[in-house]
């Protein structure tokens, strides 16, 4: 789904995911099986809990003394040969990545999966600078064929079926195959291996940094991050400024934790551990190596109420339990990020204007909390940004005046008492065996997809009122 | 364009306004690694059966598959092994310097066809190209380990002189060579290392790889494929006299 899809409202892009029958099928199948590896990992991991208290712990931690971590690591990485470029804004961001990509007269770059690089939206710029883009995580490279966007943080193409894949093979790559994901890996494997071979650039995002060592770390299971950093003349890594860790110690705490939230595997197959360009004495490696350091909205959350999801590391755990995710999918989100820490991210990077709807896009049931291996309470955050939307009158006036007579109906005892019996007359044309089934006016957007219990005959108040003087 | 200035004063400025969301300190880093290490490493002596059992182990979770192999000198037989059944010949091999021993002539004489990297790096740009293709086009890849990770049956490999990156990485069977030196139980103890290595910046290399098992996708359908990319099998041989490079 592009960012056009936009101009439809949430509520309809919601709407039209909940009755794609495919899509809910393979989001039921996916989110339910990385669940359980989810669960599997953790029960025979003892030192799990402990592990994620204290994770919790270092990203605090880190963001107390950012700006000297941050300058420990630029230093060890100039040291060392590499390039350090900042961008406050997504445009600079990619004005950065072109200028290197025109300076060393890249044609191609091959981009392991990274999100920061999703976010800056750096294809279609790099693209237009006649630098042609190439996927090479297997899912982020079916989506590039399909022109969409990643629908899971860690699995982008976890709505599309086999038999999907095989079609846009067919027609992207004129090969026909059968809908088997051991031969399409197959033909991906072979597609790919060329340009990793033939690629001036590597693009990388990085799931962490260390700042005591300069090194920038790669998680991957198929290996694509290796080969961008092992064989292209140019890597450039995107990296959002929260990503640093303060050492080498602190790194393996994170590693030890990652993927089993992630895949519900115990450690991924791939950790890349980068420290500057090729050094002497090697046969291959970059002739440069680049970080760039990307803000995008992130920095003004250290003092912001969305200062906690800048502990967040991508790992998706998450979405996978989110009860609105896994009826509605990335996509409806809108936006890079999807699921639950997606609307606390669109909000941070796009402003609260961005989620107004999306902000409501949850139940609030904590099931986020109890999966974020850093325990990033999204709730919290969640309600805050109702708030926020509330009170700079972002929210539709109508949400915003009968959400404040409903606030002071029940800071006020009297009122309250009297709200039952009018409510009781008010309701009678509406009222069917005590539940209510559509409302007049506005009030219908509350009732399009819920029901409403009607007001009882008696409340418990009137009732107990009776007792009392009944004994 | 944002300065480095520009860019850490805005972070400061932000920094200013808040004490955080509790206290909160990182990890407690060892304050001598190498005595710690050099700790570790006297409780291998005596406890390395237990870490390789447990290596073996969840190297086998991930798809790998353990050899013992009595010496150095015992390698090529079983690597003929590997080769012979999946009828692999063109085999890359980091330089003898770096895997502890020229395996080139014993490997030929069991009909394979080896080529051993250069000790260092080569400044024609047309043997660099060569150098890459007959990597591209080996279909084994034989490399010494750094580390063997009890815990998680990781292999850990630095690049460097002799050993470059790609040749763990382009052949479909990778096969890894490592002795009781390299095992370590746990994660956290990789972390001392790591500290250890980047004090002496000579030990420490422009890439470390941690391989856990065969590259591996479940991207379409969430089906597990092998060898999306990388080796889609990964042999590790576990030499019982200790390799002396």
């Amino acid at each position: 789904m592009s960012e056009g899809d936009l101009s439809v409202p949430f509520r309809r892009r919601a709407g039209s995911a909940m009755k794609d029958a495919q899509l809910q099928e393979a989001l039921t199948i996916a989110t339910t099986k990385f669940i359980g590896l989810r669960r599997e990992a953790f029960e025979e991991f003892p030192d799990g809990e402990t592990l994620r208290d204290q994770a919790r712990e270092i990203k605090e931690a880190t963001l107390q003394s950012l700006d000297r971590y941050l300058e420990q690591l630029i230093d060890n990485i100039e040291r060392r040969g590499g390039r350090v470029h900042y961008a406050t804004t997504p445009e600079e961001a990619r004005a950065v990545v072109l200028d290197i990509a025109r300076r060393t007269g890249a044609r191609m770059a091959v981009k392991s999966k990274s999100m920061a690089s999703e976010e800056i939206h750096l294809n279609e710029a790099l693209e237009a600078a006649g630098v042609t883009p190439v996927e090479t995580d297997l899912g982020e490279y079916i989506i590039q064929l399909a022109h969409e966007r990643p629908s899971h943080i860690i699995a982008p193409a976890i709505h599309k079926t086999k038999e999907q894949v095989a079609d846009l093979f067919a027609k992207e790559l004129k090969r026909e195959v059968a809908a088997d994901p051991e031969v399409l890996t197959r033909i991906a494997r072979v597609e790919l291996r060329e340009k990793f071979l033939t690629a001036d650039l590597g693009i990388t995002g990085a799931n962490f940094a260390v700042a005591d060592t300069g090194t920038v770390v790669l998680v991957t299971n198929e290996g694509n991050g290796r080969m961008v950093t092992a064989l292209p003349r140019v890597h450039v890594a995107v990296m959002g400024v929260e990503k640093i860790v303060p050492s080498m110690t602190d790194l393996m705490v994170f590693l030890a934790i990652l993927a089993k939230s992630a895949t519900g595997q115990k450690f991924s197959v791939y950790t890349t551990l980068v420290q500057g360009p090729r050094r002497a004495g090697e046969l291959e490696g970059p002739e440069e190596f680049h970080l760039v350091l990307l803000d995008n909205g992130r920095i003004r959350q250290l003092a912001g109420p969305l200062r906690e999801s800048l502990s967040c590391l991508r790992c998706g755990a998450c979405l996978n339990v989110c009860p609105v995710y896994r009826q509605i999918g990335g996509h409806a989100y809108g936006y890079t990020y999807p699921g639950p820490i997606g609307i606390l991210l669109t909000a941070m990077l796009n402003g609260p204007e961005s989620v107004k709807d999306l902000a409501h896009a949850s139940s609030l049931c904590g099931a986020c909390v109890d999966a974020c291996p850093v325990r990033i309470d999204i709730p919290r955050m969640l309600i805050e940004l109702r708030r926020e939307v509330d009170e700079k009158k972002i929210a539709p006036w109508t949400e915003r005046v009968v959400f404040r007579a409903l606030a002071t109906l029940l800071l006020s005892r009297h009122l309250y008492r009297w709200s039952g019996p009018i409510a009781r007359l008010l309701q009678r044309p509406f009222a069917r065996a005590g539940v209510i089934r559509h409302l007049p006016f506005f009030f219908g957007d509350w009732t399009r997809t819920r029901d409403l219990p009607a007001v009882a005959p008696r409340t418990f108040r009137e009732r107990w009122d009776g007792m009392e003087r009944g004994s | 364009m944002t300065t480095r200035e520009e860019f850490l004063s805005r972070i400061r400025a932000e920094m200013l306004k808040t004490g955080g969301l509790f206290p909160a300190s990182p990890a407690p880093r060892p304050s001598d690694p190498r005595a710690v290490a050099e700790t570790l490493r006297r409780q291998l002596a005596e406890h390395w059966p237990g870490a390789l059992e447990r290596f073996r182990r969840e190297f086998e979770r991930v798809g790998g598959v353990l050899y013992r192999a009595a010496s150095l000198e015992d390698v090529p037989r079983v690597v003929a092994g590997i080769a012979r059944e999946r009828e692999a010949r063109r085999l890359v091999a980091w330089h003898p310097s770096a895997l502890g021993g020229d395996l080139g002539p014993a490997l030929a004489a069991r009909g394979l066809e080896p080529l051993a990297m250069p000790p260092g790096e080569v400044g024609d740009a047309h043997e660099r190209g060569r150098l890459r293709q007959a990597i591209a086009d080996a279909e084994i890849g034989l490399t010494g380990v750094d580390l063997a990770i009890a815990e998680t049956g990781t292999l850990v490999l630095r690049s460097g002189p002799g050993r470059p990156r790609s040749t763990s990485l382009l052949p479909p069977y990778h096969v890894a060579v490592f002795d009781r030196t390299a095992l370590i139980e746990s994660l956290s103890q990789v972390g001392v290392l790591l500290e250890l290595w980047h004090r002496d910046e000579l030990e420490t290399a422009a890439v470390i790889s941690f391989i856990t098992g065969p590259s591996r996708t479940a991207d379409i359908e969430l089906t597990l494929t092998r060898g999306v990319h990388g080796p889609k099998e990964v042999h590790a041989i576990f030499v019982e006299r200790e390799i002396r490079g």
